[in-house]
C-alpha cells in the first residue's frame, strides 16, 4: 500500500478547506477516497497518509488528492478540465528498443514555480509512481529536467555499454553505461531491467548530450529540477505504451495543478505493428466514456437510485456525466481514473458519494447449513485428551529451517518444501514433522519449572509429485514431557491412555531413529500401519538444543487415526 | 502448655542429648535436618523462649593451594631428608634435590627448613648436605606438629581454630606463615536450651507422638488414634500446579468457527502451498501485481511449478479476463498473460484461495455461505505488529439476490456475533478482487474502535471466469487483533508464544 507524506498546510491551501488542527476530520474525508492518516508529526504539520487503493495512483500525490477531495467536499463538481497547448517537442524513437523498452511519453510544463516543499512532493509521486504503478521501474520509469537546457528535438535509441559516458546524477565524474551498472546505487538497484540485453537504453538531445539512461538514472547535468528550474519537461519510458502514457498525465496534471502551462511532445515511431501509431501526440487528456444502467446499479447496491441522483453523485466523486438516457447514464471517466475497468467501480464510486452510514444493513435468511471441516470432531478430542493428561498446548510456527529439522535432531538432510525468497534463515522451509518444533520451545523455556509436558496439534507438509500443488499437508500429533526423570515408560503411558480413549488399537515395534536413544524407540502402529513414532530422546539431540533435562516424546499421524476410526466405525455397520 | 511441631521438638531433643547447649553443625548430625530446618525450628523455639541463640565468632583454618599440594606429598624438607637418607645421609644438595623431585622453587625452602629443623647441616662451600646424627640412627625425622596439623586439616578439609591444641594452634602459626595455611573468621551458631525449654522438652516427651503424615499403616492398623496429627501453617505457600490447557489462541479459533457453524457457514480447507493461480490470477490480480514479488508473497523453490491442467476451462477464461476482459464487461489489464507464471507455487497468502476454489469446485452450492481458518504466509519481519505466518478467518456468501446491503448485512452480524460489539462503522475499502469494498469496525465498550473486517462483493472480473453467474460475497475477519484485545497483549507474537510461563499462567476463563 502507498503511503505519502503531506505537508498539512499545502493540502489545506489546496483543498481551499481547514480541518483547523483536527486530524479526525481530515481522516473523516480521507475515507472517501479509502485513505487514512498513519501518523501525523505536529511539529512539522506533516502527515502520512496510507492509500489502500493500490490502482488509484491519482491520489498519490498532494495535488491528486485535493482534485478529488474538493468533490467531497462541495467545493467543486464533476472532473476538472485540463489543457495542452500544441506540440513543441519531437521525439524520435529507435526501432532496435522495440524488445527492449520501446514506448516513450514526454511532455513539457512551463512557468512553473517550485518551491522546496513543491520539489519534494514531485520527487514522492515519481517515486511511488516507478515504485508501485511502474512495478519498480520495469514497466515505466520517469525522468523530469530542466528544459532550458535541452536542445531539442530528442532522439531516444540504445547505445553499447561502453559506448557512451555522463555524469550520472549525484555523481561528479563521468560513467560509462556498464560503470553506472556497477557502481551507482541506482544502477545496482535496477541493472538487472536492462543488463540481460546487449545495447541499452539513452535518451540524448540533438547535441547528443545524454539526458538519462532509462530506467537508471538521469544525466547530472540535465536531469536535476531546482526552485530555480521555470520550464519543466517530463519524460517517461516503459514496457506498456497506456501505462507510460497514464503516467506522463499523471505527472503533468501535477505540475498543471501547480499553475504550470503543458505543452504536448510529438513521437515518432518505426514503421511496426507494436507501436500504437507512426506519431503519437502525447500527454493525452482527452476522457473516456462509460455506460452504466439503473438496473444495474440498483442489482449491485440493493437500493434504488434515479438516474438524477446518481448523476449528481458521480459529480461529486470526480467524474462527469455526458448524457442520461432512459434508464443508463453515459459517464465521463477523465484520464487520471485508471482503476475505472467496469461499470461495477461507477457503482462503488456512486456508493461511495451516497455514504455507506446511510445503507441500511441486510441479514438475509438464507436456507444454509453448516458444519466444521469434518476432521474438526476427533482433532478436538484428540486436543482434550492431551489436555487431561497434563500436556499443554502449544502453538509453533510452520516455517523453520533444515538446521532444527535435521541437524539438530541427529538426522541426516531430506528434500523439504523450500521457500525461494525467505525473509530470515532461521525461515526458509515448511516443517515436514512437529518434534523440532516442540524441542525448540523446550530450548526456549530451560528457566521455567519442571516438568515441563507440552503438545502440538498442527500441520505439516511433504512433498508430494502426484498433486496439483507438488505437496500435501497432513495433521499430526506431538507430544513431549521433560524433567529430571522423564522416561520412555511415562510417554508410553500417555500415549497407550490416548489411544485407549480414541477407541484405537494400537502396537509397538522398536526400531531404530538417530533423534532417538538405541533400545528406547518404537514406532507406533494401527492395523498393521506405521501412525508415528515414540521414544527417549537422544543425549546428542539434547544438547543441539541444550537442553539439561531428559525428554520423552512421541509423534503420530493423526489423519491416519482418523481413517482407522473411521474404517472401525463402518466395520461395525456391516 | 507449648505446642511444639515435629522439627522444634527434635532440634530441643538433640539439644538436650549433647548437654543443653550444641552448634548448629553438631545438631545437622545428630538431629539430621537440614541446615535450613535446624535454623527454622530454632528461630521458632526462640521466639518462644525455649532456646537462645549465640552468634560466636570462630576461626576457621584451611589449606591453601600449595598447602594442599604439601599435605598430599609431604612438606618440602620432609621429602628431602627422605631422599638424603636413601643416598646414604650424605650427599650433593642438587642430586639430593633431584632426588626427592623437588621443583627448583622449593630448593631453597626445603633446605632452610631441614637446617632450621636441625634435620641436617650443609657446607655452602662442597654444596654438600649430611643428615644430622641422630636422625641417621632413627634412620627417619620426627613427624612434627606442623605435619601432623596439615594431614589432619588435609584430612577435615576445614577445621576450627578453637578444636586444636595448644601444640596445633602454634603450628597453625608457622604454617600460615609458610603461607600453606589460610584462617577466616565465621560466626558460628550455638543454640542453648533455656529453663523453660527444658521442661518443655520433658513435657513434650511424656506428650503422644506427633506426626506429619497420616500414612495407610497409622489407617490400618487404628495407631492414628494414639498419635497427634501436627497442625500446618495452613497459610504457607504451596508448589505451584500446571495442569494441561489447550492453546488460548486456538481455544480462541475454536469458538470463532463454532460461531460460523451455527450462523450457516461450512468449513473449506486447502493447502499450505497454492498454485498463483488461485492465489492470485482467479481472484484477478494482474501477474505484474507488486504483492507477487518477492517481497509480497513466498515462493516454492523446488518443485517451482504446480500443475492446473484439471481447470484447463477456467485458466483460459481468467487469461482472457486479465488480457482483455473477456465477456465480463471490463477493459481488463491489458497485458499478456502467462500461464507458466499461472502454475508457480507459493505460500498461500490469503485464505481468499480456498473461495476461488470452492467457486469453481463443481459441488459449489447456491445459496450457500462457506469459511475457511488458513494458515497464511507472507515475507514480514516478524516484530510487535506483523507475523510472517498467520491465521486467516474467511469466507463467501452465494446467492443470486445478494448487494451491497447484504455485504454490510453480513459484517454487522459478526461484528455482533464474534466481538460482540456494541456498535459497527463500515467505511470504503479497496482489493484487487472485490468491488464494491467494505472496512468493517466494530465497538465495544471498554474497548474501543477495532478494524475487525474488510470485504466485498467480488468483482465480475472474479466470478464470471470461474462459471459463477451471481453474486458472491467475500469476507474476512481481523481475528488477531480481537484476540489481542481479549487477551490484553499489544504484541501479536503472542499468538505463537514460545514463553511457557505465559502460556501456563494465562487465565482460561
Amino acid at each position: 500500500m502507498p503511503t505519502i507524506d503531506v505537508d498539512c498546510a499545502e493540502l489545506e491551501r489546496l483543498l481551499g478547506w481547514s480541518w483547523h488542527g483536527d486530524i479526525e476530520k481530515l481522516d473523516e474525508l480521507l475515507a472517501f477516497v479509502k485513505a487514512e492518516v498513519k501518523l501525523y508529526s505536529k511539529q512539522e504539520n506533516v502527515a502520512s497518509i496510507e492509500l489502500k487503493d493500490t490502482n488509484r495512483p491519482d491520489l498519490w500525490s498532494v495535488e491528486g488528492l485535493a482534485r478529488v477531495l474538493r468533490g467531497f467536499l462541495n467545493l467543486e463538481k464533476g472532473p476538472r478540465s485540463y489543457e495542452v497547448n500544441s506540440p513543441i517537442l519531437e521525439v524520435h524513437v529507435d526501432a532496435r528498443l522495440s524488445g527492449i523498452r520501446p514506448f516513450i511519453c514526454c511532455a513539457v510544463v512551463k512557468d512553473v514555480k517550485l518551491t522546496d516543499t513543491i520539489i519534494r512532493g514531485l520527487m514522492y509521486l515519481q517515486d511511488k509512481l516507478d515504485q508501485t504503478y511502474g512495478r519498480s521501474r520495469q514497466k515505466t520509469s520517469i525522468g523530469l529536467y530542466d528544459y532550458n537546457l535541452i536542445s531539442p528535438p530528442l532522439k531516444y535509441t540504445v547505445a553499447k555499454p561502453d559506448a557512451i559516458r555522463f555524469v550520472p546524477l549525484g555523481f561528479e565524474e563521468t560513467l560509462s553505461l556498464a560503470e553506472i551498472l556497477e557502481r551507482h546505487p541506482k544502477g545496482l538497484e535496477y541493472g538487472h531491467i536492462v543488463k540481460k540485453h546487449s545495447v541499452y537504453p539513452i535518451l540524448l538531445d540533438s547535441e547528443q548530450k545524454v539526458l538519462s539512461f532509462p530506467p537508471i538514472i538521469n544525466s547530472n547535468d540535465l536531469g536535476k529540477v531546482t526552485e530555480a528550474t521555470r520550464n519543466v519537461l517530463v519524460e517517461v519510458t516503459g514496457t506498456v505504451h497506456q501505462t507510460v502514457l497514464n503516467t506522463l498525465n499523471l505527472v503533468t496534471l501535477a505540475l498543471i495543478d501547480r499553475g504550470g502551462k503543458a505543452y504536448a511532445a510529438e513521437v515518432h515511431y518505426p514503421e511496426e505493428a507494436l507501436y500504437p501509431a507512426k506519431r503519437v501526440i502525447t500527454p493525452d487528456f482527452s476522457s473516456r466514456h462509460m455506460d452504466l444502467s439503473a438496473d444495474y446499479a440498483k442489482k449491485v447496491l440493493g437500493f434504488q437510485l434515479t438516474t438524477n441522483q446518481m448523476a449528481q453523485l458521480f459529480l461529486k466523486a470526480g467524474l462527469g456525466v455526458e448524457k442520461i438516457s432512459g434508464g443508463t447514464i453515459t459517464v465521463i471517466v477523465p484520464c487520471y481514473r485508471v482503476d475505472v475497468m467496469h461499470p461495477v467501480d461507477l457503482v462503488e464510486d456512486v456508493a461511495i458519494a451516497y455514504g455507506y452510514d446511510k445503507i441500511e444493513p441486510l441479514w438475509r435468511e438464507l436456507p444454509t447449513t453448516g458444519g466444521e471441516r469434518p476432521e474438526q470432531r476427533l482433532i478436538n478430542i484428540a486436543r482434550e485428551l492431551m489436555v487431561g493428561l497434563g500436556f499443554q498446548e502449544i502453538l509453533t510456527y510452520t516455517l523453520t529451517n533444515p538446521e532444527n529439522l535435521f541437524d539438530k535432531m541427529n538426522c541426516e538432510r531430506a528434500h523439504v518444501v523450500e521457500v525461494a525468497n525467505p525473509k530470515v534463515v532461521t525461515m526458509s522451509c515448511l516443517r515436514n514433522w512437529l518434534l523440532p518444533g516442540l524441542m525448540e520451545f523446550l530450548s526456549n523455556n530451560q528457566s521455567v519449572e519442571f516438568p515441563q509436558k507440552i503438545f502440538e496439534l498442527g500441520k505439516i507438509t511433504l512433498l508430494d509429485e502426484t498433486r496439483e500443488t507438488k505437496t500435501r499437508d497432513e495433521e499430526w500429533l506431538a507430544a513431549a514431557t521433560s524433567h529430571p526423570t522423564a522416561s520412555f515408560s511415562e510417554i508410553k503411558s500417555a500415549l497407550d491412555a490416548f489411544f485407549m480413549n480414541m477407541g484405537v488399537e494400537w502396537q509397538i515395534k522398536a526400531i531404530t531413529h538417530p533423534s532417538f536413544i538405541e533400545g528406547r524407540v518404537g514406532t507406533a502402529t494401527v492395523n498393521g500401519v506405521n501412525v508415528g513414532i515414540i521414544g527417549e530422546i537422544h543425549p546428542l539431540v539434547l544438547e543441539a538444543w541444550k537442553l539439561e533435562n531428559p525428554v520423552a516424546a512421541f509423534e503420530i499421524n493423526m489423519n491416519k487415526i482418523i481413517e482407522a476410526k473411521i474404517t472401525k466405525r463402518a466395520a461395525r455397520f456391516i | 502448655m507449648v505446642n511444639l511441631r515435629a522439627h522444634e521438638l527434635k532440634v530441643l531433643a538433640s539439644i538436650a542429648k549433647l548437654g543443653g547447649k550444641a552448634s548448629v553443625e553438631q545438631l545437622i548430625s545428630e538431629a539430621e535436618l537440614s541446615d535450613a530446618a535446624i535454623m527454622r525450628a530454632a528461630l521458632a523455639l526462640q521466639e518462644q523462649a525455649l532456646v537462645k541463640i549465640h552468634a560466636e565468632p570462630q576461626v576457621i583454618v584451611k589449606l591453601s593451594a600449595e598447602g594442599g599440594m604439601h599435605a598430599e606429598k609431604g612438606l618440602p624438607e620432609r621429602r628431602l631428608i627422605k631422599a638424603l637418607l636413601k643416598l646414604g645421609g650424605e650427599a650433593n644438595l642438587d642430586s639430593a634435590v633431584a632426588e626427592a623431585g623437588l621443583d627448583q622453587q622449593f630448593k631453597q625452602i626445603a633446605l632452610g627448613w631441614v637446617i632450621k629443623k636441625n634435620w641436617a647441616v650443609y657446607d655452602s662451600k662442597t654444596n654438600m648436605l649430611r643428615v644430622a646424627a641422630n636422625l641417621l640412627q632413627q634412620g627417619e625425622a620426627p613427624e612434627g606438629d606442623d605435619e601432623k596439623l596439615l594431614s589432619y586439616v588435609h584430612g577435615n578439609r576445614q577445621v576450627s581454630l578453637d578444636s586444636l591444641n595448644a601444640a596445633l594452634q602454634a603450628a597453625v602459626q608457622t604454617l600460615k606463615k609458610r603461607k600453606l595455611l589460610l584462617t577466616e573468621e565465621k560466626t558460628r551458631r550455638i543454640i542453648e536450651v533455656t529453663e523453660a525449654g527444658k521442661q518443655a522438652a520433658a513435657q513434650a516427651s511424656a506428650a503422644p507422638e506427633e506426626v506429619t503424615q497420616l500414612t495407610p499403616e497409622l489407617i490400618i492398623t487404628g495407631k492414628w488414634r494414639s498419635v497427634k496429627l501436627q497442625k500446618y501453617n495452613i497459610e504457607a505457600p504451596v508448589a505451584k500446579t500446571w495442569p494441561g490447557k489447550k492453546h488460548p489462541y486456538l481455544s480462541f479459533l475454536e469458538e470463532v468457527r463454532a460461531k460460523l457453524v451455527t450462523l450457516g457457514f461450512k468449513e473449506m480447507t486447502g493447502t499450505n502451498v497454492e498454485t498463483s493461480f488461485f492465489n492470485f490470477d482467479a481472484l484477478y490480480t494482474p501477474q505484474d501485481h507488486p504483492a507477487r514479488e518477492i517481497f509480497g508473497i513466498y515462493f516454492v523453490k523446488n518443485p517451482e511449478y504446480g500443475d492446473i491442467s484439471a481447470y484447463e476451462k477456467a485458466v483460459a477464461n481468467v487469461k482472457a479476463t486479465h488480457e482483455n476482459g473477456w465477456r465480463t464487461g471490463s477493459t481488463g489489464w491489458c497485458y499478456k498473460y502467462s500461464i507458466q507464471e499461472a502454475r508457480r507455487l507459493i505460500l498461500r497468502g490469503h485464505g481468499t484461495c480456498l473461495s476461488a476454489r470452492t467457486l469453481l469446485s463443481p459441488k459449489l452450492e447456491i445459496p450457500s455461505r462457506y469459511f475457511s481458518i488458513a494458515r497464511c504466509y507472507r515475507p514480514e519481519v516478524v516484530d510487535k505488529t506483523h507475523l510472517s505466518e498467520f491465521n486467516q478467518v474467511e469466507g463467501i456468501v452465494v446467492d443470486e439476490k445478494l448487494t451491497l446491503r447484504d455485504l454490510l448485512g453480513v459484517l454487522a452480524k459478526f461484528a455482533l456475533e464474534i466481538a460482540g460489539a456494541d456498535k459497527v462503522r463500515f467505511k470504503p475499502d479497496y482489493f484487487p478482487f472485490t468491488e464494491p469494498s467494505v472496512e468493517l469496525s466494530a465497538y465495544k465498550e471498554g474497548y474501543g474502535w477495532i478494524e475487525f473486517g474488510g470485504s466485498g462483493i467480488f468483482r465480475p472480473e472474479v466470478t464470471l471466469p470461474l462459471g459463477v453467474k451471481v453474486p458472491v460475497i467475500a469476507w474476512g475477519l481481523g481475528v488477531d487483533r480481537l484476540f489481542m484485545m481479549r487477551a490484553g497483549v499489544d504484541d501479536i507474537r503472542y499468538i505463537f508464544s514460545q514463553n511457557l510461563d505465559w502460556l501456563r499462567r494465562k487465565e482460561v476463563a
